[in-house]
């Protein structure tokens, strides 16, 4: 085959820019760290992409929502502990008052504390996380209890609802604690004590509550046993969220980050390819007859 | 017996001859870098011996030569070689365009990424999750609200930067076929002066290069057929004569040139109507090819172009072509999927908000609408999709909850109740109608997997027809191009030669200074 300068210089130029395009992919991928930079590169890689960039944007929110979910959690063991604590104080208060020693004077005293108490369960009752009011169902910016008594279910009938906050995909826990019948209860008796307490009853009358009190702790517990459970559940979702997450982010590696040790490998032998080149097409190009000829 | 002076007169042929080799190297050398340029030759042939014959001519033993003639230059060149690269030409000229036309759909769509459309839907999702946690916060609602804006505005962006694009396809449609009817009348002219020249016996090697450089041109717009047209009059065996050139299309060869004669394309769209480069969709319907002379009026319809040959196939079949409502061709039918799913999210998003009462109870409204009309959500586009302005102004507005929405007496405000916010944010994830049953994430996932096959395809086949076409270019460069060496080498010889005729020159002198001067002077 008849070879001439040409066709040297075109085949030097157009390897010389192969090795460019080589280079050029590789720089990019060691630039961003990713094995393509376009779907046309590789369609899998690229739509698998995609797909684990949602499972992981989801693991990320879902873990999120775990942090709302102990929020409301927590604050709701908190309060019903208080409400536990009181309740404990109530049930020694009405034994002392229902000794038939106690005078009428020394009822009153107990009286102004179980007022005090009444207060304080009804605060309780309002206990708000951020701007929510935790124990009214799904009406959270309607307090339990205002100026006005309760609030009804008849006027609000998210009161008796349940707060759901989904932790995967079509898992969603209940986060809230029904109050309001418990609240409601419990300031009910203890205005029944208070007015015994204030009308001179006798000690039958009062030590009758005792057992009302009982039952009423038995509920407490059995809220805060709950609120326990699901805490034990939402420990477990976060664990498995966690693993989640790994495993989101290993595949979404595995399918687009390029190894860098093997890209930068590639780089330099693709470097001393394209010097090489060079400095052939400088040996390739420059002597003809030309220079020989006198 | 030959003239006294015989041998003067073949030494000085020889000088001659030897010296237009010599210029005719100087040519080559002078062109090595020329493109199209083809290596010349000046043929040379001995001169007829003496004597001639004929009854007058005279007894002499043997048939002495005369010396030596330039019979003609011609150029070096394989027809077969050429044929071959034009088809070449026209297949890389179709992928290339292809390729082109995807990466910057590409572009457009910036996938995988943090910042693409998916990128977009995604946070929507995490706004929408954080709304079903907090449905009561005013914050949590504007984030939502912003960016449901955010997902519209993906929508529309990508939505007319990709009809940006095609509108630029269009322009260089319109480019294209203006430069190839140019291309037509040069080679016209061309032939009309080859016509010209060769009847006198000539060879025009230089307008024949010219020639084929813009026919090469031209095959990387159409695939072309071409023939040649003998001149008549004293033409040479070896003169190329004029060019016809045809299209070679599905329903046969349409003839664009023939000798001086050409035709010019206008593209078309509808029923012959030509486009224009005013703004708007306006799919190409056909070419009509206007003769002049002895080239007949034709037409050639999309259908006939033949498939997966030439740039103007190429850009055609990205820009869209048939009906405007048909929607056919590469970016057409990107828009169309991305308007069915701009539409189709809408419509879902649109059904489950309505399903839901807001912060205050009221049932929820439609939270998509059309650009076009405020109170209208139906006929959604990609182009023309919205967020109701009223949510961005009272974010309350948004219907995160399940409570019964209020109706007289019946349903009463629920602000901590998420529930529709979750249903919201699983629209992603659910078949949507109109979809074909794929979700809205699969969807695009297949979309954007779709465009990746087609600029997967067309950037293999571009650097395969690239490969191709340069191992055909270098066997035409390595009959038809320059070598420096080769000249060289034809330089010293032709060189030689005319020295050895001068010095052949002086012999003849020499003997014949011997007789003029040197006889007959016995004794002086």
């Amino acid at each position: 085959m008849r070879v001439t300068q040409s066709m040297l210089s075109t085949n030097m130029l157009r390897n010389l820019s192969n090795s460019y395009g080589k280079m050029s992919v590789l720089q990019d991928q060691i630039n961003s760290g990713k094995k393509i930079t376009r779907p046309s590169q590789d369609p899998v890689v690229a739509t698998k992409g995609i797909g684990y960039r949602t499972d992981l944007s989801k693991v990320e929110q879902y873990q999120r929502n775990i942090g709302e979910v102990n929020n409301w959690l927590d604050s709701s063991d908190d309060a019903l502990d208080h409400v536990g604590q009181a309740v404990i104080r109530l049930q020694e208060l009405v034994t002392d008052a229902a000794n038939d020693s106690k005078t009428s004077d020394d009822r009153k005293k107990i009286q102004v504390e179980i007022t005090q108490m009444r207060q304080q369960i009804q605060d309780l009752g309002n206990t708000k996380v951020g701007d929510k009011y935790i124990f009214s169902g799904t009406n959270t910016l309607t307090p339990l209890h205002d100026e006005n008594g309760f609030a009804e279910p008849s006027a609000y009938p998210g009161l008796t609802k349940d707060v759901k906050i989904e932790v995967y995909d079509g898992v969603e826990l209940k986060v809230n604690t029904n109050g309001h019948e418990l609240f409601k209860e419990i300031d009910e008796m203890l205005a029944n004590i208070e007015k015994s307490l204030g009308d001179g009853s006798e000690g039958p009358v009062i030590s009758g509550y005792l057992t009302e009190i009982s039952n009423i702790q038995n509920s407490v517990l059995e809220k805060r046993a709950d609120i326990g459970a699901r805490q034990n559940r939402v420990e477990m979702m976060d664990n498995r969220l966690a693993s989640q997450e790994i495993i989101a982010t290993k595949r979404m590696s595995e399918n687009e980050d390029i190894d860098y040790e093997e890209a930068i490998t590639d780089m330099v032998t693709q470097e001393s390819i394209h010097n090489a080149a060079l400095s052939i097409g400088s040996k390739i190009i420059q002597a003809t007859l030309v220079d020989f000829l006198r | 017996m030959g003239s006294t002076f015989m041998g003067l007169e073949t030494a000085r042929r020889g000088l001659t001859t030897q010296q237009s080799a010599l210029y005719t190297t100087g040519h080559n050398i002078s062109n090595a870098n020329t493109i199209g340029y083809s290596r010349q030759r000046v043929n040379m042939e001995a001169t007829l011996g003496y004597p001639g014959t004929g009854l007058n001519a005279p007894k002499i033993p043997g048939h002495l030569g005369t010396g030596v003639q330039a019979q003609s230059v011609q150029r070096i060149r394989d027809q077969f070689i050429d044929r071959q690269y034009r088809q070449e030409t026209s297949k890389l000229g179709y992928w290339e365009t292809r390729s082109n036309a995807v990466s910057q759909m590409e572009d457009i769509l910036s996938e995988p990424s943090d910042f693409g459309l998916n990128t977009s839907l995604d946070q929507f999702w995490s706004s929408l999750q954080l709304l079903g946690t907090s449905p009561d916060d005013a914050s949590t609602r504007q984030v939502v609200v912003q960016k449901g804006i955010a997902v519209a505005e993906s929508f529309n962006y990508i939505s007319k930067q990709l009809t940006e694009i095609q509108e630029n396809l269009k322009n260089e449609i319109l480019v294209t076929t203006k430069d190839m009817n140019s291309i037509l009348k040069q080679i016209a002219s061309i032939n009309e002066e080859i016509q010209a020249i060769e009847p006198n016996g000539y060879m025009p090697n230089d307008l024949y290069d010219a020639r084929d450089v813009l026919l090469d041109e031209l095959s990387s717009y159409f695939p072309v057929e071409v023939s040649y047209e003998k001149s008549g009059g004293n033409a040479l065996a070896i003169a190329e004569g004029s060019m016809n050139i045809s299209i070679k299309t599905d329903a046969g060869l349409v003839n664009i040139v023939t000798g001086k004669d050409f035709a010019s394309l206008t593209a078309n769209t509808g029923t012959n109507t030509a486009i224009t480069d005013a703004e708007g969709y306006q799919p190409f319907t056909s070419f009509t090819v206007t003769g002049s002379g002895k080239v007949p009026s034709d037409e050639i319809k999309y259908d006939d172009l033949e498939a997966n040959k030439g740039q103007i196939h190429s850009l055609i079949s990205s820009y869209g072509y048939g009906d405007t409502t048909a929607q056919t061709g590469f970016y057409p039918e990107m828009l169309k999927k991305l308007d069915e799913l701009a539409n189709a999210f809408a419509k879902a998003f649109n059904d489950v908000h309505t399903n839901g009462s807001d912060l205050n109870g009221n049932k929820g409204q439609d939270f998509f609408i059309n650009k076009t009309d405020e109170n209208i959500s139906t006929g959604i586009t990609a182009s023309n999709i919205k967020v109701h302005n009223k949510f961005e102004k009272d974010p309350s507005l948004l219907a995160a909850s399940t409570s019964d929405p209020i109706n007289g007496t019946t349903g009463k405000p629920e602000p901590g109740n998420g529930g529709n916010a979750l249903l919201l944010a699983n629209i992603k994830a659910k078949p949507a109608d109109g979809l074909g049953g794929a979700t809205i994430q699969t969807f695009y996932q297949s979309m954007i997997g779709q465009m990746g096959v087609v600029g997967e395809q067309a950037n293999r086949l571009a650097v395969n027809s690239a490969t191709i076409q340069l191992t055909v270019a270098n066997n035409r460069a390595s009959v038809s191009s320059v070598s420096l060496d080769e000249e060289m080498t034809n330089m010293i010889t032709f060189q030689q030669a005319y020295n050895a005729n001068a010095r052949m020159i002086t012999v003849v002198d020499e003997t014949l200074d011997k007789i003029i001067n040197g006889m007959g002077r016995v004794g002086l």
